[in-house]
């Protein structure tokens, strides 16, 4: 289990994170939401300590990181030790950019004894990314630079899994695929946490919903929190979504 | 056409002379430009205080003055207040070299600066250590970004290695004036020295443009 306590995080005077609490437990899936700017990618920074918290406690397996005196960089959570504690993929995608997409999905295996090619042609089938195996990340669309970017990070067998905003550049097709392969992730025991604008990927996936707004977490609980929202910031962020929503269907 | 021939073959061992010690001249300045500029602007970047800033004073003080004024500076008042003489040889290489030094080590410095966090980040999610990033991504994107510029300041020193005939060194372009001298054909002549340094330079400066070519998608 990861489990944050009163985790608060600063940029200058700009307070990001306000005390969060938050535990991600294996074989589940938690759906961070929120607006832009609410802090959704520095609360997931934060847990995996890419981002070191101001101060708060963060426990990984029973771990213990109490900041601000913990080390400045830890990244012993990415190290291999028969499979990976944390992996990433990350909003931005940050494919090595002059390593091919199978070099990227592979380099990182080599020094782990993970190379199974079985279950590497089985993820390039799945996510059907074969035709761009050789082809740079700036010749490819977003999309398969995503898809690379989600098998590099599942080859290593994390035992937590961070997506941030993974389906920005999917297809429906494609997100169907991505949603069944965290599913099947989810019942290998694998902790999955998502950041996500994507509703569906709370209304079908989440095993707990997290909402974040201005740095605070406002609500958190089962999917139930979205049928009945306590807080007027949760209401208003489920309406503007519905607005969309009808707003194209006016434009119909 | 047929003229600037006869004069080469005339001249040969003339020009031979003075394009080995342009070459001479080259080479140790490459080599001591690079090594070192590429190790100050590593230090540079690990001590951005202290050595960066000093590096980035001197370049922006070098920067300003011409390269014959500075080589002129450690020709003549250079060696009186030390009361020493170098040859112009070794003051060419001297100079130069400093320059070189500088550039070398403010594209090394900057490169390394603005290298993306973002792909240290990656690396280190993807469990690679400092060492193994430094070598396998740092280290080669670095190299495809800055080697490009790095050449285009070679092929310039080497052309400023003509500065050393104004301080009586019998380089390529000395040769080239003294010949000019003797049978007062400037076309044919400065044409010969100018096809030594095509045949040179041409090379280099396409391999940079391919490189730059090749790699404009690391920004």
């Amino acid at each position: 289990m990861i489990k944050a306590t009163n985790i608060s995080k600063n940029f200058g005077s700009i307070k990001i994170l306000k005390n969060i609490d938050i535990e991600i437990n294996t074989s589940e899936i938690t759906v961070i939401i929120g607006p832009s700017g609410s802090g959704k990618t520095t609360l997931l920074n934060c847990l995996s300590m890419l981002n070191t918290p101001d101060k708060g406690l963060i426990q990984i397996d029973g771990t213990r990181y109490n900041f601000p005196n913990a080390h400045a960089k830890i990244r012993k959570q990415f190290k291999y030790k028969g499979s990976q504690q944390v992996g990433i993929v990350f909003q931005n995608i940050n494919l090595i950019p002059n390593w091919t997409n199978e070099e990227n999905i592979t380099k990182p295996l080599l020094k782990t004894n993970l190379f199974d090619k079985s279950e590497l042609n089985n993820l390039i089938d799945i996510f059907k990314v074969k035709s761009i195996l050789h082809k740079l990340p700036h010749q490819c669309s977003r999309g398969e630079q995503q898809r690379i970017a989600f098998i590099r990070a599942v080859m290593l067998h994390p035992k937590y899994l961070y997506l941030d905003e993974v389906t920005s550049a999917l297809d429906p097709e494609l997100i169907s695929i991505l949603f069944n392969y965290l599913i099947y992730l989810k019942s290998k025991g694998t902790g999955i946490i998502v950041v996500t604008h994507f509703l569906l990927f709370a209304q079908n996936l989440a095993d707990k919903i997290v909402f974040i707004n201005q740095g605070e977490i406002l609500e958190q609980g089962t999917k139930d929190i979205m049928i009945n929202p306590k807080t007027s910031q949760f209401k208003k962020f489920l309406m503007s979504l519905e607005n969309v929503i009808i707003t194209n269907n006016n434009i119909e | 056409m047929l003229n600037t021939i006869e004069i080469i073959i005339k001249y040969r061992e003339d020009f031979l002379i003075g394009l080995s010690v342009t070459i001479q001249m080259t080479i140790i300045i490459w080599i001591v430009g690079v090594t070192i500029g590429s190790i100050l602007g590593i230090l540079g970047t690990k001590y951005s205080r202290s050595i960066g800033l000093l590096s980035k004073i001197v370049s922006f003080l070098l920067g300003g003055i011409p390269v014959l004024v500075f080589l002129y500076w450690l020709h003549y008042p250079f060696q009186t207040i030390l009361n020493i003489q170098i040859d112009g040889f070794y003051t060419t290489i001297l100079t130069l070299s400093i320059l070189n030094i500088f550039l070398v080590a403010e594209q090394v410095r900057n490169a390394v600066e603005q290298f993306p966090r973002d792909y240290i980040d990656s690396a280190e999610v993807c469990g690679f250590n400092s060492n193994e990033i430094i070598r396998k991504i740092q280290f080669p994107y670095i190299l495809r970004q800055i080697l490009p510029a790095i050449i285009f300041i070679q092929v310039v020193m080497m052309h400023s290695t003509l500065f050393a005939s104004l301080i009586s060194v019998d380089e390529l372009f000395r040769i080239a004036s003294r010949v000019n001298s003797e049978i007062y054909k400037p076309v044919e002549v400065y044409s010969t020295l100018a096809i030594f340094f095509l045949l040179i330079t041409l090379p280099i400066t396409g391999f940079a443009y391919w490189l730059r070519k090749r790699y404009a998608f690391i920004k």
